[in-house]
């Protein structure tokens, strides 16, 4: 399981949002958090290969070709 | 026009829709009749953030000059019907549950709002929900606890818990849902109505205020199998305003109603078919018993990767919900709930590379329900594990005294989906002993929504009524 801890958390919060969370609150976020990581890590099992994201150029041109109108 | 309140609020919106339009009944008298029910009923239920009270009354005025003129727009033509409150109405307060929109009134209508209310339809107000759609239990911090009809102290699911409650307690004809993680169909599951999440893109997102842009879908709560198709025809569509939106062809949702399933060929999910309640299997066997009663033919699917679906959505949602709330995190955090302000923290923690995974590993699943589909025309599976949970429980004891996760127990069966695409209603099966309602899922082929609405139907027919919920105070 990837080694996130509490005072991970805690870190990024100050550093990143700029704000503090209780010892308890970053234990349990660091918890679900590790165990989220360590799934997402199994996901390769059930076959990936070959297999590219969802994000292909017709979606993009067609939310550029959207946005050009809207703002025309 | 004197048929008594109590009876006009229990017609679906396919007989008040030719009521209406025959002028049996008024527009204006409905209207009064939706918004009496929801002073009697809301103080218990929460359904309601906002009741628009005097829009409806405008709009029922217009709809009955509109009728008795002979400009009939449609099936929904002075409906009374509300929406969630993350659908934008324009000049109208669109919280999204929450605190942190607590005043947001938006410039612009949602294209479902928009294309309601160019169909007549007459809005009664905007529901409350889990804060930003981000739970299922809508017990919401802000805008109060909403509550299952059938029983006030359990939840009525969520997200859309004001939705299902509205339609089960008759203090709404129809309902605009959101489904992220199964938002429609869990809530339609534990009240006791229809649920209908299309297949992604089928409905426009514009104007919806999103939780997880590559997961949310729109669609229909409603009393009934009909009723949802109708609501269907009117939102379904391409929306110059939503590139994403889809242009496949609209077919008439509602050809099929009526028709025999006599020779259809439905698959039983194996992977979603297990760790059931008892309540929950036996009424599910039951309904593929109806099933097999009406002529189809049901036999077992396997989708092997359908369990990691739920590692899918979660860190697609952990991701793309973070990027949308990450301003307000970094400013305003103290105004989120624990629960939905956890959420967000634990999206912080996610990797690029596991999110970008998680979106291939999408394929994979919706190529084995295909693959399932081949040959055959819908696939069926309970709509959760479980009756509605009491308010604030987050274990139950279930299947031989284990302890049993609320949230795993309900959203497994329903998150595959979304992670999929793939269009899927929630239609009830009936009561639990206790008197709760159980639902079963039918999942059909992208944009295969005719098929599932065709076989849901004609279970709900064989079905029969269910039971009404206790007297609401």
């Amino acid at each position: 399981m990837p080694l996130i801890t509490g005072e991970t958390v805690q870190r990024v919060m100050r550093d990143l949002y700029g704000y503090e969370i209780s010892d308890a609150d970053a234990n349990a976020i660091a918890h679900s958090a590790g165990a989220m990581l360590t799934l997402a890590g199994h996901l390769p099992s059930i076959g990936l290969g070959g297999i590219e994201p969802p994000f292909g150029y017709p979606v993009l041109l067609a939310e550029a070709t959207r946005v050009a109108k809207s703002k025309s | 026009m004197s048929i008594p309140f109590q009876e006009l609020l229990d017609f679906d919106v396919a007989t008040l829709s030719g009521k209406l339009r025959a002028r049996d009944i008024s527009p204006v008298e409905l209207a009064e009749a939706y918004l009496g029910r929801i002073e009697q009923t809301d103080g218990s239920l929460r359904a309601y953030i906002t009741v628009t009270d005097t829009i409806a009354r405008k709009a029922a005025k217009k709809a009955e000059a509109e009728i008795a003129a002979g400009k009939w727009r449609g099936p929904f033509h002075g409906v009374p019907i509300a929406l969630k409150d993350l659908v934008y109405t324009k000049g109208i307060r669109t919280t999204g549950g929450s605190k942190v929109l607590a005043d947001f009134e938006p410039d612009h209508d949602a294209t479902v709002w928009t294309r309601l209310k160019r169909a007549g339809a007459v809005l009664l107000g905007k529901l409350n929900l889990h804060e930003f759609a981000y739970g299922i239990t809508s017990s919401n911090p802000h805008w109060g606890i909403v509550r299952n009809p059938y029983a006030l102290d359990r939840i009525p699911g969520g997200s859309s818990g004001g939705s299902a409650a509205a339609i089960v307690a008759r203090s709404a004809a129809a309902a605009i849902g959101t489904d992220t993680g199964g938002s429609i169909r869990i809530p339609a599951a534990l009240c006791g109505c229809v649920g209908l999440k299309p297949t992604w893109s089928r409905v426009s997102r514009y104007g919806v205020l999103p939780l997880a842009y590559t997961l949310d879908h729109v669609g229909p709560i409603t009393r009934t199998v009909r009723d949802a198709a109708m609501m269907l025809q009117i939102i379904a569509g391409a929306d110059r305003n939503d590139s994403t939106a889809s242009r496949e062809r609209i077919p008439d949702f509602s050809a099929g109603l009526d028709g025999s399933i006599s020779g259809m060929r439905i698959g039983v999910i194996r992977e979603l078919n297990d760790g059931l309640s008892d309540s929950v299997a036996h009424s599910f066997n039951a309904a593929l018993d109806t099933l097999r009663s009406l002529g189809a033919t049901v036999d077992a699917v396997t989708i092997p990767s359908l369990p990691m679906a739920g590692i899918m959505n979660g860190i697609i949602t952990w991701a793309e919900a973070l990027e949308i709330h990450e301003a307000w995190m970094r400013t305003r955090p103290q105004d989120y709930g624990d629960d939905v302000r956890r959420l967000l923290e634990g999206g912080m923690m996610t990797t690029a590379t596991s999110y970008i995974r998680a979106q291939r590993a999408r394929a994979r699943t919706l190529a084995e329900s295909l693959a399932a589909l081949a040959d055959r025309d819908v696939l069926v599976a309970p709509a959760s594990a479980i009756v509605a949970p009491k308010i604030g429980t987050t274990q139950i004891l279930e299947a031989g005294e284990d302890r049993v996760d609320v949230v795993g127990a309900i959203l497994r069966f329903t998150q595959p989906f979304n992670s999929t695409g793939q269009p899927a209603l929630a239609v009830p099966t009936g009561l639990s002993p206790e008197g709760l309602p159980v639902a079963m899922q039918v999942i059909g082929r992208p944009f295969g929504e005719s098929e599932v609405i065709r076989v849901a139907a004609a279970y709900e027919r064989a079905r029969g009524a269910l039971a009404p919920p206790p007297e609401i105070a």
